[in-house]
């Protein structure tokens, strides 16, 4: 799976988490663009994430998520490996 | 908000982002917020100058905190189950473990400010207990961590009352020592189990202890045991809360009203608090935590 199929998969998580279609994820995606995510829907957010591409974040990767590119560069390093 | 919230919620936002969008919608729901939250934050302010500290190190503490607790909750909607499983485990790992426990103390003091469930509960245990407290000569809190519920206690009981605190943990008497800053509280480092002393205690506070055992059972039967029979116990515990050191998982309150009768006690005053803007059936489908308080007889 390449970076833009991670970048679309989390898209179409991120949408259905928040429960708003108009989301556009990019790499460069914070926390200040997004209205509804917060702490307590991230939860579930990276709930999502780990049963989709069937992984296990570590505490230190999930503390160090500042960006959605973050994310999916932790992503893409398990599905790789 | 005052000065001193609106820097920390700030400060929270800077480091943690989406955790600061939470506080903001949660603490502006909040009722008599600004007084009450600057009241625990002066308290606790007056122990972090004793130490040499700002209260920067409470917001990076609460912050390590949130990471173990976002970590622990995703831990359990996958399994659900509370990742520790034996008190051995936890008590090495994080009651006999200074560097955790210090930090996991100060995160849990501030949350009192800053989670809607701790801030109800430090008000009701605040305004219900004076309910109780006019014949009380000996009065003990189990596993007072902090300190603030012993503190609050202190201001509260007879002035002739006599008070003891135990817990298993060094650092949390170390704490509490200092936030309580006053040597009419007598501060016994001990496991709960182990403490005998029957039928002498008139009023017994345990906050959240019981979900910290492998049998929640036992230890009401041991609460009931050190109170004298006029005595009256307060406890506060949570369904569905994975954290570090928790081990026993309620999955609804009733599982919790049933085992107080169990243990012989009555319910005579209690609240059940849901963290998040949500109805008690809500809770227990989604599996999100609600915060049981009761005083029992
Ligand atoms: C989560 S803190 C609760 C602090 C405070 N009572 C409150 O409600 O916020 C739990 C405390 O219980 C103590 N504790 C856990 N197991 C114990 C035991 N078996 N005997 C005595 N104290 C215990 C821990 O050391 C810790 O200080």
């Amino acid at each position: 799976m390449n970076q833009n199929e991670i970048l679309a998969e989390c898209n179409k998580i991120f949408i259905d988490q928040l429960d708003n279609p108009s989301i556009v994820l990019k790499r460069e995606t914070t926390a200040a663009d997004i209205d509804e995510w917060d702490s307590l829907n991230h939860i579930q957010i990276i709930v999502a994430i780990e049963k989709r591409f069937k992984i296990r974040f570590t505490s230190s990767e999930i503390q160090n998520f500042k960006s959605v590119g973050d994310m999916c560069d932790a992503i893409a390093k398990k599905v790789t490996a | 908000m005052s000065e001193q919230m609106t820097y920390i919620l700030s400060e929270i936002s800077k480091q943690n982002p989406l955790h600061g969008k939470k506080l903001k919608k949660t603490l502006s729901a909040l009722k008599d917020y600004e007084q009450i939250a600057d009241h625990v934050i002066d308290k606790y302010s007056a122990l972090l100058k004793k130490q040499g500290r700002t209260i920067d190190y409470g917001i990076d503490c609460y912050l390590k905190m949130i990471n173990d607790v976002t970590y622990e909750s995703v831990q359990f909607i996958q399994s659900g189950k509370y990742t520790s499983t034996s008190f051995e485990e936890v008590n090495k790992r994080v009651y006999g473990n200074p560097e955790i426990m210090e930090y996991y103390m100060h995160g849990l003091i501030m949350s009192t400010v800053l989670w809607r469930h701790h801030y109800h509960i430090y008000n009701f245990f605040v305004n219900t207990f004076p309910k109780y407290t006019k014949d009380v000569k000996r009065y003990l809190e189990i596993g007072g961590g902090h300190g603030l519920f012993v503190s609050e206690a202190m201001r509260i009981l007879p002035k002739d009352a006599a008070i003891d605190l135990v817990d298993i943990s060094q650092s949390s008497i170390n704490m509490a020592k200092g936030l309580i800053d006053s040597n009419r509280v007598n501060y016994i480092l001990h496991d709960v189990y182990k403490y005998d002393k029957d039928k002498t205690y008139d009023f017994v506070t345990m906050g959240e202890v019981l979900e910290h055992v492998e049998d929640p059972l036992g230890l009401l039967k041991k609460i009931k045991s050190l109170l004298k029979d006029t005595g009256t116990a307060y406890i506060t515990t949570p369904t569905n809360a994975p954290a570090i050191d928790h081990i026993y998982l309620f999955n609804n309150v009733q599982e919790i009203r049933d085992l107080i009768h169990k243990a012989g006690f009555e319910i005579k005053d209690e609240l059940v608090l849901p963290t998040e803007d949500m109805t008690e059936e809500e809770a227990n489908r989604t599996k999100t935590t609600l915060l049981y308080a009761a005083f029992i007889k």
